[in-house]
């Protein structure tokens, strides 16, 4: 009976841990902010799975990274306002930590705080400090500071989340294609110093100055991901208020419920790489006919490309096959692609994708080239490099009908030799004198 | 005579050349040993065997190039080494050629002739 | 005391008075100063879309008032919106407003203000949005306007890597034609034709070998034979390691029989000098 009992929990404890494929995370948090005020965040991730350890921007320890190898795999940075931290987070370890595939989601604020010139690394560019994004649209009860926010339809969130309560900044995001937008401001929303109505010559002349002009409008962003090319993620959120209880729990002017527990919940599964993760497992190349690669190819051959594709299953922590891509290209490269061509999936086998061309007509070092980029998904690169060689003399087209006065020439040639031969040798050598005719 | 002298002198040079050639012809026909005239008659062959290879290349196609280089090479190259026999076989060079008897010249001509038609058919395609 | 004052809070905001736009007109004229279009905008129904020439001028004004009748108010925001819906630009430009509400905005294409966006074809959409800290706020389609093609802006290099890029053919070289086979086959017969000329000649230099059969030159002409064989062997179906391969094993009897053969020609040509 008890054996049976302890079976069960420590099952029970297994199967906790579905959702995530890696799940320890630190949660950085700020002392001023109230760990139970973000309960419905917190236990959230909890349920799916992930081991979260708190800990204050000043502590040292746990240490974020020991000797450059990355203690946790994600880190939460709820400390918005915190001007100054523990020595093991500087914006330099930050971006060590990305590079060491470790995911982050950092909030920020309007506040000047160190994260703001770790954000600028990422392309996004933060009004001047003390201007919180404003909107006094639509009329509510709230102060002009929380603003519930449309959300649109995005490849990360699930679809239809109703409008979520925003407090924080916005920023302005650069031309940089690695940064994946999740939510925008609304058009009537403006970064300013909130105070009173006599303002609003500051405003014009604020735009009128030139430079950066003013933060307003639906252009800027307010949550704002980027996938770093190996492929591990963060996400800038411009405020921490988003996540929190009081905000999921708070009623839109049109009177339903926000969506800020479903659009953080999506958030989070992105950035910690539960959706939108894809990986190559194999790749092959062989000569149609065969199937074995071989060591080089000849120019014209006719060559098979095969590439299998996984997705990860966060509902499983397993990688299933994945032909979900529809614009796959390959490249047969060599300094510049000669051939680019579409890998479509093969129907019925799921996770392959598979295309036939034919080598061009010149040879060197070529590569198969795959390097497949979209918003949201992990970037799928790959590269074989294969030999290409000119034909053998005896694999050229031979004995062609064209050719056929010069096959003559050439064995009338050779049996002319042997018949000059037998017949000098077998010749009459008196005849190599012309009888008195000795040149004088 | 002076009517002839003159009529030779006065005349244009064509007949002179004619005149030339025909004698020319002649010397050959009535001072060259037969060895050698067996000779020139497989080197006429050799060159008539180019030339038409190569009227063939010029006016109907030189695809395959490399079959017309392998089979034009053929002709020319045999054509070098029956000459180089000739020229070492001529009992009027023996001077020239004190070191080297006709078996010796005949030996060289064979092996190269082989060695050229190795490369021949190894580029004939 | 919290009690009531958040009452009164609610009831300022639910009788706030919300701000209006009281006669907006717009006016197009050319570089000239002479007056293309001029009209009023009414706020129920968007005019016909207004259309601004490289060198033209747009001039707006209107004025916000507290409520339809009320006096005139300078809200916090007073913001110009121009929004291309089908590439999603926008571009907002804030309004000066007098402390007596009266508003002007001047749009001279020869030298736009920076908070246009990018343009195309398409119109763009012009709408008014006023927000206050007092005043309930209010927002207003204007007009739809059609302003010259800008440049698209720069792209990021690594920008189009993130689309679909261009497929790429290699063209290959044509395939040689060959000249028909009758011809070819005439042409083999021409080169075959010197045969006669070869045979014509030798027979009228008479060639006389009295000694074709003899034992001493028949091996070394027979392997000059069998070298052709070879190679035309080679030619057909060999490879490169297998000819020389048997050239090797060949030469061997050949250099004795040549020996031998040349040995006897020399001896004949001493023998008969």
């Amino acid at each position: 009976m008890r054996l049976l009992s302890s079976a069960l929990i420590t099952l029970l404890a297994l199967t906790k841990l579905s959702f995530a494929s890696s799940n320890s995370v630190l949660v950085v948090l700020d002392p001023s902010l109230d760990r139970e005020d973000y309960s419905i965040f917190f236990g959230g991730l909890e349920e799916r799975g992930y081991n979260l350890t708190f800990r204050a921007p000043k502590d040292t320890s746990p240490a974020i990274t020991n000797y450059g190898v990355p203690n946790y795999d994600h880190v939460i940075l709820f400390a918005p306002d915190t001007k100054s931290y523990a020595q093991d987070i500087t914006p330099q370890s930050l971006v060590g930590l990305l590079s060491e595939n470790t995911n982050l989601l950092i909030a920020l604020s309007p506040k000047q705080t160190p994260l703001t010139s770790l954000a600028a690394e990422f392309s996004l560019i933060l009004p001047p400090p003390e201007t919180p994004l404003i909107s006094h649209h639509p009329a509510r009860s709230e102060p002009p500071t929380t603003i519930p926010v449309p959300v649109s339809s995005s490849p990360i969130l699930t679809p239809g989340i109703p409008p979520i309560w925003f407090t924080g900044a916005s920023h302005a995001l650069g031309s940089t294609p690695m940064l994946v937008p999740i939510l925008r401001a609304p058009a009537e929303s403006f970064a300013a110093d909130p105070t009173s109505d006599a303002d609003s010559d500051a405003l014009v002349s604020a735009s009128e100055k030139g430079g950066e002009g003013l933060w307003a409008g639906s252009q800027m962003g307010l949550v704002t991901g980027f996938q770093t090319n190996v492929n591990s993620r963060v996400v800038f959120a411009g405020g921490v208020n988003m996540f929190s209880d009081e905000y999921a729990r708070k009623e839109l002017p049109s009177g339903e419920l926000p969506g800020n527990a479903l659009f953080v919940t999506d958030v989070a599964a992105w950035v910690f790489q539960e959706k939108m993760k894809l990986k190559i497992d194999a790749v092959d190349h062989h000569r149609v006919g065969e199937s074995e690669a071989p060591e080089k190819y000849t120019i014209n051959d006719e060559i098979v490309y095969t590439a299998h594709i996984s997705a990860y299953d966060s509902e499983t922590s397993t990688w299933k096959p994945y032909s979900g891509i529809d614009d796959l290209q390959l490249e047969f490269t060599m300094l510049d692609p000669h051939i680019r061509t579409s890998l479509p999936p093969v129907p019925g086998s799921p996770g392959t994708y598979q295309v036939q061309f034919r080598a061009p007509d010149r040879h060197g070092v070529f590569k198969f080239v795959l390097n497949w980029k979209r918003k949201g998904y992990s970037y799928l690169e790959s590269s074989t490099t294969v030999p290409v060689v000119p034909p053998r003399h005896d694999q050229y087209p031979r004995f062609l009908s064209a050719a056929w006065p010069y096959y003559a020439g050439a064995i009338s040639t050779s049996v002319g030799f042997f018949l000059f031969s037998a017949l000098w040798l077998a010749g009459d050598v008196k005849g190599e004198r012309k009888k008195g005719s000795k040149a004088e | 005579m002076a009517g002839p002298k003159s009529s030779s002198k006065s005349s244009p040079t064509s007949s002179e050349t004619s005149v030339a050639v025909s004698t020319l012809w002649k010397s050959y026909l009535d001072q060259t040993p037969d060895r050698l005239k067996f000779i020139d008659a497989f080197l006429a062959f050799i060159v008539l065997s180019g030339v038409l290879q190569f009227v063939y290349c010029v006016l109907v196609t030189n695809f395959p190039f490399n079959a017309f280089l392998a089979g034009f090479a053929s002709s020319v190259g045999q054509f070098v080494l029956t000459a180089s026999l000739r020229a070492q076989v001529n009992p009027e060079n023996r001077s020239e050629f004190k070191e080297v008897s006709p078996e010796r010249a005949f030996a060289d001509f064979a092996l190269g002739s082989i060695v050229l038609h190795f490369f021949v058919f190894n580029f004939l395609g | 005391m919290i009690w009531q004052f958040s009452w009164l809070l609610l009831a300022a905001t639910a009788q706030a008075a919300s701000l209006s736009l009281q006669s907006p007109r717009f006016t197009i004229s050319a570089s000239d100063a002479t007056q293309l279009r001029s009209d009023t905008l009414s706020l129920t129904k968007k005019p016909e879309p207004l259309t601004l020439g490289a060198t033209d001028t747009l001039k707006l004004t209107f004025q916000i008032t507290e409520s339809d009748e009320g006096k005139g108010v300078q809200p916090h925001q007073t913001f110009l919106r121009f929004y291309d819906k089908e590439s999603g630009e926008e571009g907002i430009q804030p309004v000066r407003v007098t402390p007596g509400g009266k508003a002007k905005f001047e749009l001279n294409m020869m030298r736009p203000p920076a908070s246009i966006p990018p343009t195309t074809h398409n119109p763009l959409e012009v709408s008014l949005i006023l927000g206050s800290f007092v005043h309930a706020p209010a927002q207003y389609d204007l007009f739809d306007l059609y302003i010259p093609a800008s440049q698209t802006p720069a792209e990021h290099p690594d920008e189009a890597s993130f689309h679909v890029l261009p497929t790429i053919k290699h063209t290959f070289r044509p395939e040689q034609k060959s000249p028909p086979q009758s011809i070819s086959a005439v042409f083999a017969a021409a080169v075959l034709s010197p045969w006669l000329v070869l045979i014509g000649l030798w027979s009228k230099i008479g060639v006389r070998v009295p000694n074709l059969f003899s034992i001493s030159i028949v091996p070394f002409t027979a392997l000059l034979g069998a070298f052709e064989v070879l190679l035309v062997w080679y030619w057909v179906d060999l490879k490169l390691g297998q000819v020389l391969l048997y050239g090797g094993i060949l030469t061997i009897p050949t250099v004795f029989a040549g020996k031998q053969a040349l040995y006897a020609t020399g001896e004949w040509r001493a023998g008969r000098k």
